[in-house]
């Protein structure tokens, strides 16, 4: 399909061996920002999304703040960072 | 041709628009479509096809004189379009798929035709999703080709006006492909029968495949047109919910993005939040995408992160939201900045940029919640009294935080900025006591929300 081959070959004229019709679709979907058709028109509320998330549908989403703030290194640093301050002020 | 009018009586007589849509589809197997080609030749194919329908239905189903007109008009076109694909798929000398965009739109006015003036009734609506559906492939087919040949400098056929406008050049069948759409989407709108038996029921189909077709062409704004004039007409349609849930999660994705684009989260959230719930389980891709618009409204508006979990099964997203993520939690400014401009080009490209952004706000309100966590409790002044954290805090404190997280050094000036912007944004409570150098954060909740 000419999409498919190379730009100087588009414009060839030697007939291509046949090819599926199914093929053709890929070439346009490769297009990543577009919404698919779905494969079925419509669909049972227990094949929806929200069903199957019933009972982990809140740990989805969490908090955008850590307050486990001893492990790491940045937290470590900005420990002793407050420190140096606080000893400056006292001197 | 002969099994193509066979379905079509069937259709007719159960008046089941899905299975007529059937016979007009291109998408069928090379053999097939060369039977359908070959079963009449140019010199019979209008009597043939006419004589075909006329046949097909008899007694109290024949259909009426201008009806059988109207669908032997769609068939014969609809086999002259196929006369024009096959050599297409082949790649044949003189084939093109413009010639089959031009065949195609030929096939959806004679539909058009038939619902405006020949009777066609609303039930055989899936008709227009098909015939529409591929006039729109086939326009981007069309487009691809001539771009492919004008690159490779093959300008034959072009014509070269004053005017000339690289950009509208390159969609030109697109372009043309939405306004036959949106004259689809009139022909649904305006249908006045009573709602059970009118062409309203084709609206969000219709309306989705012209989503599709302007933000390819870039024009987002367009499709508010649409959705104005679909908010004008809201009173006469049939509820959202009685559509099927395909078009449903398609139409309220493409809602949601548009209010995005617009920075209007709130109203985003919700329609992307109402695709999500209702998109099918296993449209990996579809939800996908709902999620690479939806994680960053979360982060505006609550202020919530997608968990693993959530993007467990999604490697892309993944790579596109967790560094950042990370960044935000901790508070670690610089690698906020670093992170962000590592996924700049991805993130320009799905127009989230600006979006992801403002996340930073969010991973400066964090680090100053961890200074105000590390300045600990005040000694209560009542003997057994509840525990109150230090409110008083130090800009100095602010600013060897902010130094650390971002890697420079800031002038106080710009700390205090900084500090103001926060509480201007009622990320943070509390008020700048300049002369003596230190914030004062409120007593109960100085960073809302955040459970401090």
């Amino acid at each position: 399909m000419a999409s498919t081959q190379p730009k100087n070959d588009a414009k060839s004229t030697e007939p291509k061996p046949e090819q599926p019709v199914t093929e053709k679709k890929t070439a346009v979907l490769e297009e990543d920002d577009e919404f698919e058709d779905f494969p079925v028109d419509d669909w049972e509320a227990e094949d929806t999304e929200a069903a199957k998330g019933n009972n982990e549908a809140k740990h989805l989403w969490e908090e955008s703040w850590d307050d486990d703030d001893t492990s790491d290194d940045f937290s470590a640093q900005l420990k002793e960072e407050l420190k140096k301050v606080e000893a400056a002020k006292k001197r | 041709m002969d099994s193509l009018i066979r379905t079509f009586s069937n259709a007719q007589s159960s008046r089941d628009g899905y299975q007529l849509a059937q016979t007009l589809s291109p998408d069928l197997p090379q053999q097939q479509l060369q039977a359908i080609w070959k079963s009449c030749g140019h010199h019979d194919a209008q009597n043939v096809i006419k004589r075909g329908i006329q046949n097909s239905t008899s007694g109290f189903e024949k259909l009426p004189k201008d009806e059988v007109q109207g669908w032997s008009d769609v068939y014969l076109a609809y086999w002259k379009a196929i006369g024009e694909l096959l050599p297409a798929l082949n790649q044949a000398p003189q084939s093109s798929w413009t010639k089959v965009y031009d065949a195609w739109k030929e096939l959806l006015s004679a539909l058009y035709r038939g619902y405006i003036g020949q009777g066609f009734e609303a039930w055989s609506i899936p008709c227009l999703y098909v015939v529409a559906k591929n006039l729109r492939f086939f326009a981007l087919k069309a487009d691809e080709e001539r771009n492919n040949n004008v690159a490779a400098g093959d300008t034959s056929g072009q014509i070269f006006q004053d005017d000339f406008d690289p950009e509208s050049e390159q969609n030109q069948k697109l372009e043309d492909c939405a306004r036959q759409l949106n004259r689809i989407f009139t022909l649904c709108l305006n249908d006045r029968a009573p709602l059970e038996e009118s062409r309203k029921w084709g609206i969000y189909y219709i309306i989705n495949l012209l989503f599709k077709t302007y933000f390819k062409l870039n024009s987002a704004s367009l499709s508010k047109n649409i959705l104005k004039t679909l908010s004008a007409y809201r009173g006469d349609m049939p509820p959202l919910s009685a559509f099927p849930k395909s078009q449903q999660v398609t139409f309220k994705y493409y809602e949601g993005v548009l209010c995005f684009l617009e920075e209007n989260y709130f109203q985003a959230e919700e329609h992307l939040t109402q695709a999500w719930s209702l998109c099918h389980k296993d449209a990996m891709k579809n939800k996908e995408l709902i999620l690479t618009y939806l994680v960053p409204c979360h982060l505006l508006t609550t202020h919530t992160l997608p968990s693993q979990k959530l993007l467990e099964p999604y490697p892309r997203l993944q790579k596109l939201f967790l560094p950042l993520s990370n960044c935000i939690k901790k508070g670690e400014l610089h690698a906020f900045d670093l992170a962000l401009q590592q996924g700049e080009d991805e993130f320009v490209k799905r127009r989230i940029y600006l979006t992801l952004e403002r996340g930073r706000d969010i991973a400066l309100r964090n680090l100053l919640r961890k200074v105000f966590i590390a300045g600990g409790f005040e000694e209560s002044k009542v003997e057994g009294g509840p525990r109150v954290r230090r409110t008083r805090i130090p800009v100095a404190e602010f600013a060897a935080a902010i130094s650390l997280g971002s890697k420079q050094m800031l002038e106080t000036d710009e700390i205090e900025c900084l500090m103001a912007n926060m509480i201007y944004k009622n990320l943070m409570k509390g008020y700048i006591a300049r002369e003596r150098g230190f914030v004062v954060l409120s007593k109960s909740g100085a960073f809302p929300g955040t459970g401090v």
